[in-house]
C-alpha cells in the first residue's frame, strides 16, 4: 500500500556479455535503468557511450515490414462481432514463451508474400485505371465503325478528326455550306465539345480546314488501328480480368489472415528486442567493460542478484544499495490493494509522487468515491452501473489495466446507490427511502456538502501532518498544520455561533483558540525567511491563506449543484413523457423513447461531471494540501503489448 | 396599457423569463457545439476512428441549453392567466441566471473543447484532458442553472 522500496545497482560487466545479460534481465523484467550520459560525476573517468550497434537499423526495418503486413492483413481480416471479440481478449504469454513461439515463424517469407500481393494489387489497380482513362478518349468516337488506320488511305479526300467547342458549332456548320466537296457530321458530343468529322475533297482542303480553324477546330490523333468499338471491348475485356486477377490476390490475402495471430506475437517480439538494444545506450562503457546503473523493487534484489551471476558466470562486479529516502533520480512504482489500484490512474495523471513522499492513492479513494455517488445520486443510475459493470468483468477478458477501468466505476456504482437512496430517487422518480428531499431541502444539502469539504480538507492536512512527523520534524506538522486547526475549526465554530446557539462557552473558547492559531500562523508561517521583518511579512501573507481555504470550502457546493441538475434534468424528462403518455397509444411508444434515450443522455453527462468535478476536488483542493508530486515512472524493460499479453 | 400590464403583465413577464432561459442558452449551446464540430469535422478527414472521442468533446457546450431547457419548462410549469406582475417579473429575473451564464459559458466552453480537439487530433492519449478542461468551464453555468432552480422553488405567491 505504498510507494515500492527501491534499492540501486551499480553493474560492471564485460562488453561481450551485454546482450545475454540484457536478454535475461528482459526476462525478470523489474529493472529500471539510470542514463548514464547524463551523470555528472562519471564525467572525469573516461567513458565512451555505448554506441547503438547497426543491428537496430535492421530491426527497425523488420518491425516496418511486419507493421506494413499488419496493417495490410487486418484490411482483409473477417469482422468478428465486437462483442465476442471482447469475450474471448487478448491471448495471454510468458515472455520466454513469446519468444519461442516467435522465433518458430518463418515471418519473413510470409510478410514478402503478403507484401507482394498487395503490390500486386495496386499495380493491377493502376492497370484498371490506366484502361478507364483510355476508355474515356475512345468512347466520342464510338460512331466510326471503320479501323482507324483506313482513315488515311483515301486518295482524293482528306479525312479529319477532331473537337470544337459547343457554342461554336452553329457557325461551323453556317460556314461550310459555302463549300462543295466537304462532309461535316458530329459524331458526340460533351458538356463543352462536339467531335466532328471532317471530310474534304484535297483541291478544297485549304478552304475548309481555314474555315475549321477560325472555329477553333483541334485536331485529334486516335492512337489505335482498328474500330473504336472493337478496341474498347478489348479494353474491357482487360479490365475484367484484370479485376479477376484482384480478386485471386484477394482471396488469397484473405486466406493468409490466419497467419495474423504469428504475425503479431512477431511483432511484440521483434519490439521487446528493440527495447533491449536501445536500453544499452543508457549504459557507458570502456574498450571492454560495461557500467550500468539503475534500480529494483527492494523486495527483488535477492532474486536479481542471481539471475545477473549467474547470466555472468559471476565475471562482474555488483553492488546493491536501498535507495536514499531523498533520492530524486528513484524511480516511482505503486502497489496498491485491489480497491486502490482502481484509482491509480488519477494519481498518475497528476503526477506520481516523489520517492519521499506518500502514496495519495489509497487516500483520495475513498474520498473520491464518496463524492462521485454524491453527485450522481440516483438509485436507478447506480444500478445501471453496477449491472453493466459487473457483467464487463465477468464476461469479457480483459487486461490488468482495462479491469482496473471497469472496476473504477463499479465501486462509484455502490456510493452512486446509497446517495440515491438518500435523495429518494430513482430514475428521478421519489422513492420512499428519501432522507434529504433535493427539490425543498437544498439548503441542508449545501451544508452537508461543505461539512464533507471541511472533512475532506482535514484530512489532507492530517496526512501533510504525518509527513512532517515521520520525517522526524513535529514542530513542522504543529507550524503547517497544528495552527490551521485551530485557526480553522476557531473560525468556523465562531461563525456557527454567530447563527445558531451554541454552549456559551463553547464561543468564547472557540474565539481563543482561532487566535492563538492565527498568532501561531503569523509567527511561524514564514520561518525560512532569514531577517525578522521577513518573517513576519511572510508569516502575514500565510495568514492571508486562509482566504484561500473559504474558496477551497465553497468550491465543495459542486457537490450539492451536480447533484441537483442532474436530478432536475432527469425529473423534466420525466415530466415531458408523462405529458407524452396522456395523449394516446403513440405518446406512449414515443414517451418510451424519449425516456429512454433521454435518461441514457442524462446518465451520460451526469456520470461525465462526477468524473470531472471530483477530479477537480481532489486535485485543487485535496492535493493542494500535502501533496506534490513529480516522481519519474519505473520503467519496465518490456515493451508495453499491443496485441497480446504478457504475463 | 397600464391596465393590460395589470391583468397580464404577470403571465407575460413569466413567459418572457421561460422564454430568455431558453433562448439565450441554446444560442449559446447552438454556437459552442457549432464551433466545435467545425473542428471535429477536420479531424475525421484522416482520423476517422477518433469520432467518438469528438463527439464528447463536441457534445460538452450542449449541456448549457439543457439547462436552460429545464428552467424553461419549470418556469412553464408556474404560469396562469391571473397571475399578478410582480410574481410573474419575479419568475423573469430567475431565469436570468441561467439564461446569461449559460449563453457565455458554452461559447467559452466551445473554444475549450475546440483547443480539446486539437489535442485530440495529435496526441490521443492526452485527450481526457481536453475533456476535463472543457467541462471546468461548465461550473458556472451549473452555479447559474443552481441558482435559477432555487430562486423558483424560493418564494411561493
Amino acid at each position: 500500500m505504498a510507494i515500492v522500496k527501491m534499492s540501486k545497482f551499480d553493474l560492471l560487466a564485460f562488453n561481450s556479455d551485454r546482450e545475454n545479460l540484457l536478454h535475461e534481465l528482459q526476462k525478470f523484467n523489474y529493472v529500471h535503468f539510470l542514463d548514464l550520459k547524463e551523470d555528472v560525476s562519471l564525467e572525469d573517468y573516461d567513458l565512451n557511450t555505448v554506441e547503438v550497434p547497426e543491428s537496430i537499423v535492421a530491426i527497425d526495418e523488420k518491425i516496418a515490414k511486419v507493421r506494413n503486413t499488419l496493417e495490410i492483413l487486418s484490411k482483409y481480416r473477417k469482422k468478428e462481432s465486437a462483442f465476442k471479440t471482447m469475450q474471448e481478449g487478448l491471448e495471454t504469454f510468458e515472455f520466454t514463451e513469446l519468444e519461442e513461439r516467435a522465433l518458430q515463424i518463418e515471418y519473413d517469407t510470409i510478410c514478402n508474400e503478403i507484401l507482394t500481393l498487395n503490390r500486386n494489387i495496386d499495380e493491377l489497380g493502376q492497370g484498371i485505371v490506366k484502361s478507364n482513362a483510355d476508355i474515356s478518349e475512345l468512347s466520342p468516337w464510338i460512331k466510326l465503325d471503320t479501323p482507324i488506320k483506313d482513315l488515311e488511305s483515301f486518295k482524293q479526300v482528306e479525312l479529319i478528326l477532331g473537337t470544337i467547342p459547343r457554342k461554336l458549332g452553329q457557325k461551323v456548320e453556317d460556314d461550310l455550306v459555302t463549300t462543295e466537296h466537304t462532309y461535316y457530321e458530329v459524331l458526340s458530343e460533351d458538356k463543352e465539345n462536339l467531335y466532328v468529322l471532317v471530310m474534304t475533297s484535297k483541291d478544297e482542303n485549304v478552304l475548309s480546314n481555314e474555315i475549321l480553324r477560325n472555329c477553333s477546330f483541334s485536331n485529334v490523333k486516335i492512337d489505335i488501328e482498328g474500330e473504336p468499338a472493337l478496341e474498347i471491348a478489348k479494353i474491357e475485356d482487360n479490365i475484367k480480368s484484370l479485376k479477376e486477377k484482384i480478386s485471386e490476390n484477394e482471396i488469397k490475402l484473405e486466406n493468409l489472415t490466419e497467419e495474423l495471430p504469428d504475425l503479431q506475437i512477431v511483432y511484440e517480439y521483434l519490439m521487446n528486442r528493440k527495447l533491449r538494444i536501445t536500453s544499452s545506450e543508457n549504459f557507458l562503457a570502456t574498450d571492454t567493460i560495461n557500467v550500468i546503473e539503475g534500480y529494483i523493487p527492494t523486495d527483488m534484489s535477492e532474486e536479481f542478484t542471481e539471475i545477473v551471476k549467474k547470466t555472468l558466470n559471476n565475471d562482474c562486479y555488483i553492488e546493491l544499495k536501498e535507495a536514499e529516502k531523498d533520492d530524486e533520480e528513484a524511480p516511482i512504482l505503486l502497489k496498491n490493494s485491489k480497491f486502490a489500484r482502481a484509482f491509480e490512474s488519477l494519481t498518475g495523471m497528476y503526477a506520481l509522487p516523489k520517492y519521499n513522499e506518500v502514496d495519495p492513492t489509497p487516500f483520495l479513494a475513498p474520498f473520491y468515491s464518496f463524492f462521485f455517488g454524491m453527485m450522481v445520486a440516483d438509485v436507478g443510475y447506480g444500478l445501471m452501473l453496477l449491472v453493466c459493470t459487473f457483467l464487463v468483468l465477468k464476461v469479457f477478458n480483459l487486461t490488468e489495466t482495462q479491469k482496473d477501468t471497469i472496476r473504477f466505476f463499479y465501486y462509484h456504482s455502490i456510493f452512486t446507490i446509497l446517495w440515491g437512496l438518500i435523495y429518494g430517487s430513482f430514475f428521478s422518480f421519489s422513492i420512499p427511502t428519501g432522507i434529504l428531499d433535493t427539490g425543498i431541502q437544498y439548503n441542508e444539502i449545501l451544508i452537508i456538502a461543505i461539512i464533507f469539504g471541511i472533512i475532506h480538507i482535514y484530512f489532507a492536512l492530517g496526512i501533510n501532518a504525518y509527513m512532517s512527523i515521520r520525517d522526524g520534524k513535529p514542530l513542522d506538522a504543529l507550524f503547517d498544520v497544528g495552527f490551521w486547526y485551530m485557526a480553522l475549526t476557531g473560525g468556523i465554530l465562531l461563525l456557527v455561533s454567530s447563527v445558531a446557539t451554541l454552549p456559551a462557552n463553547l464561543a468564547a473558547i472557540s474565539k481563543y483558540v482561532m487566535i492563538i492559531g492565527m498568532v501561531g500562523i503569523v509567527l511561524t508561517g514564514g520561518r525560512q525567511s532569514s531577517s525578522i521583518g521577513g518573517r513576519l511579512v511572510s508569516g502575514l501573507y500565510s495568514l492571508y491563506g486562509i482566504s484561500s481555504y473559504v474558496g477551497d470550502f465553497v468550491s465543495y457546493s459542486r457537490l450539492m449543484a451536480l447533484g441537483l441538475s442532474g436530478g432536475f434534468i432527469a425529473s423534466a424528462i420525466n415530466d415531458m413523457v408523462g405529458m407524452l403518455f396522456d395523449t394516446g397509444i403513440i405518446g406512449i411508444i414515443f414517451g418510451i423513447v424519449v425516456f429512454v434515450v433521454g435518461q441514457l443522455f442524462n446518465l451520460f453527462l451526469s456520470l461525465l461531471s462526477a468524473y470531472v468535478h471530483s477530479i477537480r476536488l481532489t486535485y485543487v483542493e485535496f492535493f493542494g494540501k500535502f501533496y506534490e508530486g513529480g516522481g519519474t515512472a519505473f520503467k519496465t524493460l518490456r515493451n508495453k503489448a499491443k496485441y497480446i499479453s504478457i504475463k | 396599457m397600464a391596465e393590460f400590464m395589470v391583468n397580464y403583465g404577470g403571465v407575460v413577464w413569466g413567459a418572457l423569463g421561460a422564454a430568455v432561459a431558453v433562448f439565450l442558452s441554446g444560442i449559446g449551446s447552438a454556437k459552442g457545439v457549432g464551433m466545435v464540430g467545425e473542428a471535429a469535422a477536420a479531424l475525421m478527414v484522416d482520423q476517422s476512428e477518433k469520432f467518438g472521442k469528438s463527439l464528447v468533446l463536441q457534445l460538452l457546450p450542449g449541456t448549457q441549453g439543457l439547462y436552460g431547457f429545464v428552467i424553461g419548462l419549470l418556469a412553464l410549469g408556474s404560469l396562469n392567466a391571473s397571475m399578478p406582475l410582480a410574481h410573474g417579473l419575479y419568475i423573469f429575473m430567475a431565469c436570468l441566471p441561467v439564461g446569461l451564464s449559460g449563453w457565455w459559458s458554452a461559447i467559452f466552453q466551445g473554444r475549450t473543447a475546440t483547443a480539446g480537439i486539437n489535442l485530440l487530433a495529435k496526441n490521443d492519449e492526452q485527450s481526457t484532458k481536453g475533456i476535463i478542461y472543457a467541462v471546468m468551464v461548465e461550473t458556472y453555468a451549473l452555479l447559474g442553472f443552481v441558482i435559477s432552480l432555487i430562486l423558483l422553488n424560493a418564494v411561493s405567491f
